[in-house]
């Protein structure tokens, strides 16, 4: 991954896959570490891993002895700290260089923790869960200082909900959330007001005749650099929900004016949209996911029109986006790929 | 269809089995089942009211058989194949063992998913099976072979667990259904077979609506009409078959007198004549209504009943659906059972989770797991069960059956024998005999009561 300056008027032509590795485990989520090329992975054992892409023979390795209860399901670095959460409800704030636990968080939440997102001044951590709540932590002191609980704890149709990601704006105003009935709450993250109530039905994906459940959920959010656009990532209408075979679907969102500017649907790359980002200059975003397979695609942020894509191996579930835009790495099922765009 | 009990088999006729069942007895002017129905009636259970019946009981040769006949069963079937690793044998902590953890239950030693946590306080009533070897993994033929316990045959039609229960629990004068079925949505949909016990053991199947259609009388015609019209049509039947009787008019006169059981049953389907706190106990989704309804039939001496939950096939996102399938299992299930003990018919209800198969150890690419029958899992909770075991074993990631491996037939076998059926009874389709569970199966023993 480099980081190098970002280009605002560059726009990826091509997506290439330059290289993967395979993986002990399942890789869930991802985050940059200083060293170029290096990254810490948060895994299906229970671990979070660290790996040099850079390396001759890139291999992921636990970075201390302690696990947590169950996958690792986000992971944000803050300065020389890593904040790592799972299905285990936990939060644990590393040393990332030693390995070692600063703190531990057991019952963060009373379940699974699905993503969690750092405020770009490196203060906040937000963390989400299938409690539906949403809750802010001090990333010095540990503390929680603030939670919303303002998600239905039930789907309209009487079963668990989820609540599956969340993200800040670029200027860390705005804090967004998105849940498995397709509800996006935007809010102020400073006074937690919410400043926007969208909806993204299609990508709930309940099935009322054939097989009676669901499959889908909003599973990625991505602000524009000033902080107008939303991007909102799952998948679309699927008739067969035994599998991920729906559109993968992006809806991009004017959101302060409650206005949908596009909506994107892929049924060459299906699945769903795990992982959003926009590119230096908001001019288009990058999205990855999938259904066993994955992809990486682009997409102008104008009108949703598609400038490049590549089936990258198996299901992304995260990415991490170099700052100019130039590259990405993608972590996927039991492999991590570096991505030219 | 008449099977005659001679002995140690019953003799079907293949060549009637379109014309329903009946129980011939040469020489008796009341039939043995006739007369354990009307005896039943008066036994004091919570299954029958009539206790005008109780004076017939005096043989202790007809206790076992009155004991059997108090027996009912709720399958609820997971249809696509629930994960045992997400369910009755978690595997936390190894690499096919997914994220969820295993918790204990009310039974010391005993360990299932963090997903059935209700369940997991019920588990004295439970005898979970962990080494179902079943070896057939595509939906249609995995499903047939769980459902009738054995491989299909190209010259016989199996019955179903469900239309033999029908046969063996059944009661001639039930004004209730024998078996109902209740598959609601499309995917994999089944009616389920009575096969050579022929269209009288044929499940009353509910697909479109929980509420059986056509059976309420016309709106043009009124009630004092529809009593006299069956009034007249008895007497003229009673008239008739003293001049000439014939297993055909005997057929064809329980066939109307099941009718009119139906048409008066309609109302047990009907969950708004429960109290708004029962129903809150099942709970709003489809699934929890249909357990009510379960519970509101056997209750009213219904001997089988199927509620299909579909659909469990999680090749993609396993866990996302079984966090929502499970919930719904749980839930329900835990107040199905609590429901059945309340009204004392706990003891007399065996109540079965089961599919066509379980999911593989290994995790696909979008968090699936896919169809895997080598080593997978249900449960018996109940009647004739002996709660909180978990029976057999499969190694460290789930891949095999280290012990105690159970063939479909074995747990047919084990079904029927906690009914009080015995499994090797034979039906003799001619020359032909059948037993009830396939040949070398046999009952678990360990999970008996």
């Amino acid at each position: 991954m480099q980081q190098s300056e970002p280009s605002a008027g560059r726009t990826p032509e091509t997506v290439k896959v330059v290289t993967t590795h395979p993986l002990p485990a399942i890789p869930l989520c991802i985050a940059p570490a200083d060293s170029p090329g290096v990254a810490f992975l948060g895994m299906s054992d229970f671990a979070v891993h660290r790996i040099d892409l850079a390396a001759d023979k890139p291999e992921a390795k636990p970075i201390g002895e302690a696990r947590h209860g169950s996958y690792v399901t986000g992971i944000v670095r803050a300065g020389g700290t890593l904040i790592s959460g799972g299905y285990d409800g936990a939060l644990i704030w590393w040393d990332a260089a030693a390995g070692s636990v600063q703190r531990r968080i057991e019952g963060a939440h009373a379940k699974w923790i699905r993503r969690l997102a750092l405020s770009p001044d490196g203060s906040r951590v937000a963390s989400v869960a299938d409690d539906m709540r949403t809750k802010l932590w001090d990333v010095a002191t540990g503390q929680c200082v603030a939670e919303w609980g303002d998600y239905d704890a039930k789907t309209p149709h009487g079963y668990p909900s989820m609540l599956y990601t969340v993200t800040f704006s670029p200027d860390g105003r705005f804090l967004a959330t998105g849940s498995k009935t397709g509800l996006i709450l935007v809010r102020e993250a400073g006074s937690g007001s919410i400043a926007a109530r969208l909806e993204a039905p299609v990508m709930y994906t309940w099935d009322p005749k054939a097989r009676n459940h669901s499959i889908g959920g909003i599973r990625s959010l991505a602000f524009s650099s000033d902080a107008t656009l939303l991007a909102v990532g799952g998948m679309g209408k699927v008739g067969n929900i035994d599998h991920l075979e729906g559109a993968s679907r992006i809806e991009l969102f004017e959101w302060q004016a409650q206005s949908r500017r596009a909506e994107i649907e892929d049924t060459k790359y299906k699945g769903l949209v795990e992982a959003l980002r926009f590119g230096p200059g908001d001019g288009w975003l990058v999205a990855a996911g999938g259904d066993n397979g994955g992809f990486v695609s682009v997409y102008a942020a104008t009108d949703g029109r598609l400038l490049a894509q590549e089936k990258v191996g198996n299901h992304v579930h995260d990415l991490a986006l170099a700052a100019d835009g130039a590259s990405l790495v993608a972590v996927g099922h039991h492999q991590i790929s570096a991505v030219n765009l | 269809m008449h099977p005659d009990h001679t002995g140690g088999g019953t003799t079907v006729h293949p060549q009637d089995s379109t014309q329903g069942s009946g129980v011939a007895q040469p020489g008796s002017g009341i039939s043995r089942r006739r007369l354990l129905a009307m005896s039943a009636a008066g036994v004091a259970s919570p299954l029958v009211a009539d206790m005008s019946a109780i004076r017939l009981l005096r043989s202790p040769a007809l206790a076992a058989e009155l004991r059997k006949q108090e027996r009912r069963v709720i399958l609820l079937w997971l249809a696509g194949g629930a994960s045992q690793f997400e369910t009755w044998d978690p595997k936390p902590g190894v690499k096919t063992g997914g994220p969820f953890r295993a918790i204990p239950t009310d039974v010391p030693g005993i360990h299932i998913s963090e997903l059935l946590p209700g369940l997991a306080q019920r588990m004295r009533h439970t005898a979970v099976i962990r080494s179902l070897n079943t070896k057939i993994a595509d939906h249609g033929t995995a499903a047939e072979l769980m459902e009738c316990g054995r491989r299909n045959d190209p010259s016989v039609r199996f019955p179903d667990i469900g239309a033999i229960v029908a046969r063996e629990l059944g009661r001639l004068e039930s004004t209730v259904p024998d078996y109902v079925s209740l598959y609601t949505s499309t995917e994999g949909r089944r009616k389920g077979t009575s096969g050579f016990l022929g269209a009288r053991y044929s499940p009353m199947f509910l697909s479109e609506s929980m509420t059986p259609p056509n059976i309420l009388r016309l709106e043009n015609l009124t009630d004092v009409d529809h009593h006299d019209r069956a009034a007249l049509r008895d007497a003229l039947a009673r008239r008739f078959t003293a001049e000439s009787r014939s297993l055909a008019v005997d057929s064809h006169l329980s066939a109307y007198q099941r009718v009119q059981g139906m048409m008066a049953s309609a109302d047990l389907f009907d969950i708004g004549r429960e109290p708004e706190s029962v129903r809150a106990r099942y709970g709003s989704t489809q699934f929890g209504e249909q357990c009510l309804i379960a519970r509101r039939l056997v209750e009213a001496g219904v001997p089988f009943v199927k509620v299909a939950r579909a659909w469990w096939d999680s090749h993609g996102q396993n866990f996302e659906t079984h966090q929502e399938l499970c919930a719904d299992l749980d839930h329900c299930m835990s107040a199905l059972l609590d429901d059945l003990r309340a009204r004392g018919l706990l003891e007399h209800t065996l109540v079965i989770t089961l599919g066509e198969f379980g999911r593989t150890p290994g995790i696909n690419a979008s968090l699936g797991r896919d169809h895997f029958a080598s080593a997978w899992s249900c449960s018996l909770s109940g009647a004739g069960v002996r709660g909180g075991v978990a029976y057999g074993k499969t190694d460290k990631e789930g891949h095999t059956v280290v012990e105690g491996e159970a063939s479909a037939g074995d747990l047919f076998a084990t079904i029927l024998a906690s009914l009080g059926i015995d499994p090797e009874h034979e039906y003799m389709l001619g020359s032909r005999p059948v037993p009830l569970a396939d040949f070398g199966s046999a009952p678990i023993s360990e999970v008996l009561a």
